[in-house]
């Protein structure tokens, strides 16, 4: 992780202003900034932009598994050694065109936890992973998302108990479900938005007929979901061209 | 990673920001990728891609594009910004007709990038459709901070640096555009939008 060197540190504060997720604090009695190691979620952003004007910001080694974890999710600059993938590590729409991953008749579920920026305690993940699997949703494996390397068990999405109070900046639950299943999966979705202390993105991954449309989306409206806007649009020229 | 899909703010000012991306698919398309990579820059080049950058060394608004393309390698990702839906249309004609073999995304408002797929002859394959923010949303930064911050999707721009930039529009020690590409540089892929940007500045912070 990273910390403040106490020598070094004036106490100007400057860093305070770089920090992601406000991990960086102040002590008054010593007049110096401090990173609390239960906030930080090593994206490195401090140590990158070089933003301490007396070098104070040090790396420090990452020293356990769920440390270089988190620092591999919340830096995009990492390659994720599992999924050979930078930034969170998944594939999802990206390269569906070659890979086939979402087929016809199925819906990628793509939930960034944490997004946007309000960071995640791996236990939240843990309750909505666990709410999409009981609700139908077959999570993807560790070879396609580097959440499922945590969990325990995978048909219930089930987090190992000693890294669920590890924090980080985003990571993403992801599975797909049939689209007939669609509608419950996203009560069960409204159900525990309610029963987690961070905020989360949802994405839905769809193959799309020429005109880009899928009328599995015609469910948002019975659930009083608003309509999309804003899309990720393959558009079909990977080779070679999954037709699945 | 889906970090070009859940930006947020006025749908106007969105219409006139898309994502373009190159993807290699891996133990398919993976190896070698680097003059497949020079024909996707040069094509956004040649439209006027505002921005564009590689993660592993950063964006254009922060490193010389000779040094970009140097440092491309098979674990790169290249993607960049364009403003208007004619640049994606012109883009698109190219990248089919150079037939690369390598995955292409568009994100952005679905009014628009699917009409310019049409015009370009491409046929959308999958889409990835976001369905907003949900959960405990009380500790959100404010909208404007969200509209802004939003554009890096890996969330690498501090909320708190927003709010400095803006003070220093305020005060006239930079421009909007200035302030603008302050915050691009803490975007490592190259896909924020520094023109989009500056324009949310020059708003929020009444500047000429």
């Amino acid at each position: 992780m990273a910390r403040i060197n106490q020598e070094k540190c004036v106490g100007c504060k400057i860093c305070q202003t770089y920090c992601t997720v406000d991990a960086i604090g102040y002590v008054d009695s010593a007049e110096k900034c401090e990173i609390d190691p239960g906030l930080c979620v090593e994206c490195y952003v401090c140590l990158r932009q070089k933003v301490c004007p007396k070098d104070a910001i040090e790396p420090v080694e990452l020293d356990s598994f769920y440390k270089q974890f988190q620092h591999v999710i919340s830096d995009p600059v990492e390659n994720h050694g599992v999924t050979g993938v930078t930034g969170r590590g998944t594939e999802e729409v990206k390269t569906n065109d070659v890979s086939g991953r979402v087929r016809r008749g199925e819906v990628g579920v793509c939930i960034d936890m944490g997004r946007p920026g309000m960071g995640v305690y791996l236990r939240d993940a843990e309750k909505v992973a666990m709410a999409c699997a009981k609700a139908g949703v077959e999570l993807a494996p560790a070879e396609h998302t580097p959440l499922a390397a945590l969990m325990t068990d995978l048909a219930t999405g089930k987090l190992a108990d000693d890294c669920l109070n590890f924090r980080l900046l985003s990571v993403i639950i992801e599975g797909k479900c049939r689209e007939g299943e669609l509608s419950g999966v996203l009560k069960a979705l409204k159900t525990v938005e309610k029963e987690i202390d961070t905020v989360f993105s949802l994405g839905l991954i769809l193959r799309v007929d020429e005109n880009g449309m899928n009328p599995t989306l015609g469910c948002l409206d019975e659930l009083g979901i608003a309509q999309p806007h804003r899309g990720k649009v393959n558009v079909g020229l990977g080779k070679p061209l999954s037709l699945a | 990673m889906t970090h070009s899909l859940h930006r947020s703010g006025d749908i106007d000012s969105q219409k006139r920001d898309f994502n373009w991306f190159m993807y290699q698919t891996k133990g398919v398309n993976d190896k070698n990728i680097k003059d497949k990579a020079l024909e996707f820059i040069a094509a956004a080049e040649a439209v006027g891609s505002e921005n564009w950058g590689d993660v592993k060394t950063g964006p254009i608004t922060q490193y010389p594009s000779a040094e970009i393309r140097e440092k491309i390698s098979d674990k790169s990702r290249i993607r960049g910004v364009f403003t208007r839906r004619e640049q994606v249309v012109a883009f698109l004609k190219r990248i089919k007709e150079k037939d690369l073999g390598q995955s292409v995304v568009i994100t952005g408002i679905l009014s628009e990038v699917l009409p310019a797929c049409k015009e370009a002859g491409v046929t959308p394959h999958s889409v990835n459709y976001s369905l907003g923010v949900w959960g405990k949303k009380d500790n959100l930064p404010d909208d404007i901070t969200l509209s802004i911050t939003t554009m890096c999707g890996h969330h690498m721009i501090p909320p708190k640096f927003v709010k400095h930039v803006m003070k220093q529009v305020e005060k006239r020690k930079l421009t909007p555009e200035a302030g603008a590409i302050k915050l691009a540089n803490f975007c490592y892929c190259g896909i924020f939008n520094q023109v989009r940007c500056a324009d949310i500045i020059r708003k929020a912070t009444n500047a000429l």
